[in-house]
């Protein structure tokens, strides 16, 4: 109470000081109406962030901008990094949860893991954004793909290139990443509901690379092998889908085969489409999911809503970049951000 | 004189990866074509020359599981670098020189601290990771440069129409068999790891010999991954602590190399690949899913084993102790 | 004066002897492990905001309770020399067919425990069978199954990926587990604490764990031993496969759910924890504590680095920088500890002797130099192999021990013919015959035994009570020395010191600390205690003929005095002799109403002079070696009878020490007086000039017979 009573003494103290200088000094202009209370509100608010990792793209270019706002605004920004474990990201989100932050950025490893700890921090009074990668519990705030439409989207895709009497056959392979992570479930929905009215479409080979490339491209080496007359191939994320174009180079079977996959839109996904690695990369625009990400956080960190009140959703608009579009306007680098 | 058929555990693999390949050869029309041939080879190379480096360092008592980690720092940073304006081989020295530098600090723990081999590069693959992640690279995944047609050469190009993975793994695979059996450093290693106590009091530079085991095999290594990055066009550091690490000890240990040193060479590695390569390539042929090869491939894998414990029984009487 | 005033308070007062007692205790072992927890947790706790609050522990205790049971699956496995690297895959499938019980198939919170225990039976179990019966490779092997079970994992998980995200089980005791507290504390923590108590006291006090740390420190001894030892390794296994389970259960209460992730990675978090706990690859050295403790340093790092905000990266460089040095240091440690133990154990003390009495000829003293004992006869000349102490029964067999763990009996009349009349396993050192004809003996490291006329041999007592504040456990005997027997029957025996196992008792000398004790034993209650404790090498014991009372003789002292166990003097005791030139062995009686006192060797000036220098001696036994210290004379033999006013009366010298260079016991019987000597190898016999040919000493102390 006592520190509310003493903002809010700042705050008159400011106006009236900002009211003497007015008058005092009238050629200076005058100060942004309201960006003193903006910027006395965040002063101070701590915000925790919990990535599946530091590392990649799309952590990293939240990050840059988080950090970025954070100096600015006044509010430290903190990375527990669980480095790919999701027991690690348990404990990265108990520790979280006991120094009572007053937000949490949480990048969910999959849909489940966290659920009950997010329940528990929203409990606490503390609020919840969740980027990207959703889990079943909503909280104060989501930014990132919609995930269904994307995998609508990249199904789309598909159809026009191995519809019937389109391409080398009807046959196509579906590479997982972590199948209990929301980017997979929601996606593969997404997919299931365009092919439903696609029954000539065959899926060949459903199964679970992990996100790791190495992985994707074993898998695909088989799938390949084993149906020489491969149509295309849809995947969940570029960073790992590379691995199913190497094989299908390796293979030499660059444009049979139609890689679809989806990213953050990093220059590296765009040198792999560049390559003909991947035949359409479609961008969800991580920098993009940054900055509404950032705007969100300096909203809920001025809100005076308890935690949990609200459940808002943003999602970022979807890109297909394939050879035709690589360019500079659509592609990113980490430098970019810096 | 009698000679009695007793078959080791390199024959028992021998002979169970002959099985398999006349199998698959009679079941599936598609297996025993050249092409399948050369593809079966090729899926394995890099296995194979991380098998032959780690095969080096078990003749010499010791184990080295930071292999995996070294391999993708050194071979990421020397990406970074070439990228950050470096011409590629310049860089890919740098790599090479960092190699060989966590080598002699591994091999210096290892042969003057004495702390065994195990922990110490167990540790020393987080330490590597953490320095390169730290210090050489912010992103896990590092792409090859644009424009180097000898190093795509490398892992995607052809000779003869043999792919040059096959012949990298081949080159290494001559070059330690002569290292391990003409070369004075060779029989050195046979005898650190037969009995390094006993070597020692003969006069073997025992500690000089482990320094240079792990500096010779994380440069082979290092060329494994060289060949993998040009392969995959990039480097994927977080398999650091990935499970290949066990498949390339399951090749080794699989061959016959015993974990306690002094025995094996080069063959027991090729005999232990060429189980593991037939393995992959019939199954895949066969249609079976990634995941069941996984598991498909280890029962054979432990059927190996104990067909070879049931041939060559272990006496509770002159099993060594702690030898596990 | 002042000077020698100073050193005496300070070796009075500073228990230097401790430093070494403390280094000689097996937990020593966990020194190191232990101030790295120390220091871990000094670190964090000071770094970590809230580190010890009560929430965050609680979170701790629940991490606790899984990566605990999963280390200690690993630290059985390596106790008995093996190890299981599937660790982390068989917790993964504990935790996949918990979640499948509960979320997806409904079988309850009970059902799925069985369900989830007997998984973890039939993972271990093939384990173990292949490994303990099969004898295959423990490394190779668990590296397969490893790879096994993630497969099987991997293939079962996606067909029931959707009902672990979406299910919501209802069971209290589920919930209970995975967040609820008793009394404050986290369920879970229960489940822990109970195991790893009942694996301390399995491994620490019961068989199977005696066997199953037997076989990790040497499989082939162990197989010798005639223990199973395949089946003690298949069980590890088993246990292991349980634990991991168990641990996979708890994990899954916690999170209700289970990522693809699950397990990846857990065996080198186990193998790190059990290695940081001090536990060692290759068997034999491990322990519950071990592996808590190494657990906890886990837990304390990795949480804690995570809670700083720390990179990933940096997260795991600090990580293995960490096991390199605790393994660096453990290494050292175990390596280094023994040899400062050779050190630093040896804790002189000060000690001041009277002038010792003249023995030079002609000098009047008691102690003239003759050559009395030049001519004795002997017995089992070069059969006898150190007979420390000898008796007579009233047949007149008599009996001695030997250092082959024998008491062997040479029969009367001529003692030509011998036999074994018992082994008992350790060297006889004093004997007493009592009331029934039983022999009662001392012996060395073994304790107090009787052996009856039917051979029939019968502990005693092998303990007495601890003292207060000792750091070594001095209720076992060490060195139980010799004995008599008070008319009551309770037994009265010296343990000449609680510091040094019997084949370095010269080493006590150069300490010359109260080490030793008497004990009484009584046959009424059947226990002991310490009568008398704090005695500079107690050795021998005879009981006066007021029956209230014993003599007995402080080695290293150069005492005789006289103790009250009984009557108006109870708990008194008086010095008969002070100024010995020499040092005191066995008392026994003599056939005129006195007491013969057997010397084993003579004072010299130069280590009486080091007595009163204990930083000299402190110095000799850390940088000399052992074969170069300053020892006792042990060449010269002396016998001598005294009366109990502390008159020496006679003495008896050997003094070219050709028969008898040193002298441990004296028995009179017969009008002849049998000398004994711990390292020689006969029995002299010394025809007493005008003693009673028929006085036979058992008959002195129970009476004659019929």
């Amino acid at each position: 109470m006592k520190s509310r009573f003493l903002t809010k003494l700042a705050v008159a103290a400011t106006v009236a000081l900002s009211a003497v200088t007015v008058t005092k000094a009238q050629d200076t202009g005058l100060d942004q109406v309201g960006r003193a209370e903006y910027f006395e509100a965040l002063k101070g608010k701590r915000v925790v962030f919990i990535p599946i990792s530091m590392g990649f793209d799309l952590t990293e270019s939240w990050a840059a901008i988080f950090r970025k706002d954070a100096a600015k605004l006044g509010y430290t920004f903190d990375i527990k990094d669980p480095n790919w474990s999701t027991d690690a990201g348990t404990k990265a989100l108990t520790a979280a949860i006991s120094e009572k932050p007053d937000l949490l950025i949480v990048h969910n490893p999959d849909i489940q893991s966290y659920a009950r700890l997010l329940t528990r921090a929203q409990d606490d009074g503390i609020k919840v954004l969740q980027i990207n990668m959703p889990s079943v519990t909503t909280t104060d705030s989501y930014v990132g793909a919609d995930w269904v439409e994307l995998g609508e989207a990249e199904a789309n895709a598909l159809v026009d290139k191995c519809g019937t009497g389109k391409g080398p056959s009807t046959k196509i392979a579906f590479v997982q990443g972590v199948v209990t992570g929301a980017a997979n479930i929601y996606l593969k929905h997404g997919i299931m509901n365009v092919l439903a009215q696609h029954p000539e479409i065959q899926i060949v080979s459903d199964q679970a690379a992990n996100y790791d490339p190495a992985k994707a491209r074993a898998i695909m080496e088989t799938v390949l092998q084993q149906h020489p007359d491969l149509c295309g191939a849809v995947g969940v994320w570029d960073s790992q889908d590379v691995g199913i174009g190497a094989a299908v180079e390796a293979a030499g079977k660059q444009g049979q085969v139609y890689v679809v996959t989806s990213g953050g839109g990093n220059q590296n996904g765009c040198d792999n489409v560049e390559k003909g690695l991947l035949s359409m990369n479609i961008s969800y625009n991580s920098p993009l999911m940054g900055h509404i990400a950032a705007q969100q956080i300096a909203e809920l960190l001025t809100s005076s809503d308890a935690a949990g009140s609200r459940k808002a959703n943003y999602f970022t608009p979807l890109t297909p970049i394939t050879k035709e579009n690589v360019n500079r306007r659509n592609c990113w680098t980490m430098e970019d951000l810096q | 004189m009698a000679t009695k058929l007793k078959l080791t555990q390199e024959g028992v693999v021998f002979v169970l990866a002959a099985l398999l390949f006349v199998g698959f050869s009679l079941v599936l029309d598609r297996f025993l074509t050249v092409g399948n041939i050369i593809a079966l080879v090729q899926s394995v190379s890099i296995l194979g020359i991380l098998s032959l480096g780690m095969a080096f360092v078990v003749i010499g008592r010791g184990i080295d599981l930071a292999m995996v980690a070294t391999m993708v720092v050194a071979v990421a940073w020397g990406l970074v670098l070439s990228r950050s304006g470096l011409p590629l081989g310049a860089a890919l020295l740098l790599g090479a020189g960092f190699v060989v530098l966590i080598g002699i600090l591994t091999g210096i723990i290892v042969a003057y601290a004495e702390i065994p081999a195990i922990f110490t590069t167990l540790a020393m693959g987080s330490i590597v990771y953490g320095i390169g992640r730290t210090f050489f690279f912010q992103i896990d995944v590092q792409n090859t440069p644009v424009g180097y047609a000898w190093f795509d050469f490398l892992g995607r190009g052809t000779m003869g129409g043999v792919p040059v993975p096959v012949f990298a793994f081949a080159c290494v695979a001559l070059v330690v068999f002569l290292m391990l059996r003409y070369t004075r450093f060779g029989r050195f290693v046979y005898a650190t790891g037969d009995n390094p106590l006993a070597a020692r009091v003969t006069g073997v530079p025992t500690r000089v010999v482990m320094v240079a085991q792990y500096v010779i095999t994380g440069l082979i290594a290092y060329l494994a991954g060289i060949v993998m990055a040009a392969n995959v066009s990039g480097m994927n550091t977080r398999i650091y602590n990935s499970t290949m690490i066990y498949d390339v000890l399951l090749v080794v240990v699989l061959g016959g190399i015993g974990l306690s040193g002094g025995r094996g060479g080069v063959r027991n590695v090729l005999v232990g690949t060429a189980l593991v390569g037939i393995l992959l390539n019939g199954m895949t042929i066969l249609n079976i899913g990634y995941t069941a090869q996984n598991l498909i491939k280890s029962v054979i894998l432990l059927g190996a084993i104990v067909i070879d414990t049931l041939i060559n029984p272990r006496d509770e009487q002159t099993a060594q102790q702690g030898d596990i | 004066m002042l000077k020698e005033d100073l050193i005496r308070l300070r070796y009075k007062y500073v228990p230097d002897h401790i430093v070494g007692e403390l280094l000689a205790k097996r937990w020593m072992d966990n020194a190191i492990p232990f101030a790295a927890l120390i220091i871990a947790i000094v670190i964090f706790g000071s770094l970590v905001p809230g580190f010890f609050s009560w929430g965050n522990l609680a979170d701790y205790s629940r991490q606790f309770a899984e990566l605990g049971l999963v280390v200690l699956a690993l630290a059985i496995v390596m106790l008995s020399g093996g190890i299981d690297l599937s660790v982390g895959s068989t917790f993964a499938l504990g935790v996949l067919l918990s979640i499948i019980g509960m979320n997806a198939l409904d079988w309850g919170f009970g059902l799925t425990l069985v369900a989830v225990i007997g998984l973890g039976v039939v993972l271990g179990a093939i384990n173990g069978v292949l490994i303990g019966y099969l004898r295959l490779r423990a490394f190779l092997t668990t590296l397969v199954t490893l790879i096994t079970f993630r497969s099987i994992y991997d293939l079962v998980y996606p067909n029931f990926s959707t009902a672990i995200a979406t299910g919501m089980p209802d069971s209290p005791m589920w919930d209970l587990l995975g967040y609820g507290d008793l009394f404050g504390i986290p369920a879970s923590f229960y489940v822990i604490v109970v195991v790893a108590a009942a694996w301390h006291i399995v491994l620490s006090r019961m068989r199977p764990g005696w066997r199953l740390t037997a076989v990790g420190g040497a499989r082939r001894s162990a197989h010798n031993a005639g223990i199973n030892v395949r089946r003690t390794v298949c069980i590890t296994y088993i246990w292991s496969g349980v634990l991991c389970t168990l641990a996979g259960f708890l994990n899954a209460a916690r999170l209700s759910t289970a990522g693809t992730d699950v397990g990846i990675g857990l065996e080198i978090a186990a193998l790190t924890a059990v290695v940081l706990g001090g536990n060692s690859l290759g068997g034999g050295r491990g322990s519950v504590a071990k592996a808590v403790i190494g657990t906890i340093i886990v837990l304390i790092l990795t949480n804690g680095l995570i809670s700083l905000s720390v990179p990933g990266p940096v997260n795991s460089l600090v990580l293995g920088s960490v096991l390199i040095s605790a393994v660096f240091v453990d290494v050292r440690w175990m390596k280094n500890r023994h040899k400062l133990l050779n050190k630093v154990y040896v804790s002189p003390t000060y000690y001041k002797l009277p002038q010792a009495q003249s023995t030079k000829p002609g000098s009047g003293s008691p102690y003239a130099l003759n050559d009395k004992l030049k001519d004795v006869g002997a017995i089992g000349l070069g059969v006898i192999e150190g007979a420390e102490d000898m008796i007579l029964d009233r047949n007149d067999n008599l009996y001695c021990g030997n250092r082959h763990g024998d008491i062997m009996r040479w029969f009367a009349p001529d003692y030509t013919r011998h036999e074994i009349f018992a082994h008992v396993g350790g060297q006889p050192l004093g004997f007493a015959i009592d009331k029934d004809d039983n022999i009662n003996v001392c012996i060395g490291g073994m304790g107090l035994y009787k052996v009856t006329q039917d051979r029939e041999i019968i502990k005693l007592s092998d303990e007495t009570n601890r003292s207060l504040f000792s750091v070594v456990d001095d209720s076992r005997l060490r060195l139980a020395d010799d004995l008599d027997i008070a008319p009551d029957g309770r037994i009265f025996f010296s343990e000449a010191t609680t510091r040094f196992e019997m084949h370095e008792w010269p080493v006590d000398a150069l300490e010359s600390r109260g080490n030793g004790r008497i004990i009484c034993y009584d046959p009424k209650t059947g226990k002991s205690h310490t009568e008398i404790p704090n005695l500079i090498f107690p050795n021998g014991i005879c009981m006066c003929h007021d029956g209230q009372s014993l003599l007995f003789a402080e080695t290293w002292g150069c005492t005789v005095q006289r103790y009250w166990f009984d009557g108006p003097k109870k708990g008194q005791s008086e010095v008969l002799i002070a100024d010995a030139p020499g040092y005191p062995d066995n008392i026994n009686r003599a056939s005129d109403g006195t007491y013969w006192l057997a010397f084993v060797g003579m004072r010299s000036p130069a280590l009486d002079l080091a007595l009163t220098m204990p930083g000299f001696r402190r110095r000799m036994a850390r940088r000399c070696a052992p074969d170069a210290w300053m020892y006792p004379n042990l060449n010269t033999g002396l016998v001598i009878k005294f009366n109990e006013k502390g008159e020496v009366l006679e003495s008896l010298w050997d003094l070219g020490g050709q028969k008898h260079p040193m002298i441990t016991s004296i028995r009179e019987h017969k009008g002849v007086l049998y000398l004994g000597g711990i390292y020689n190898n006969r029995i002299g016999t010394y025809q007493i000039p005008g003693a009673d040919p028929n006085w036979c000493a058992v008959d002195t102390y129970w009476g004659a017979k019929a």
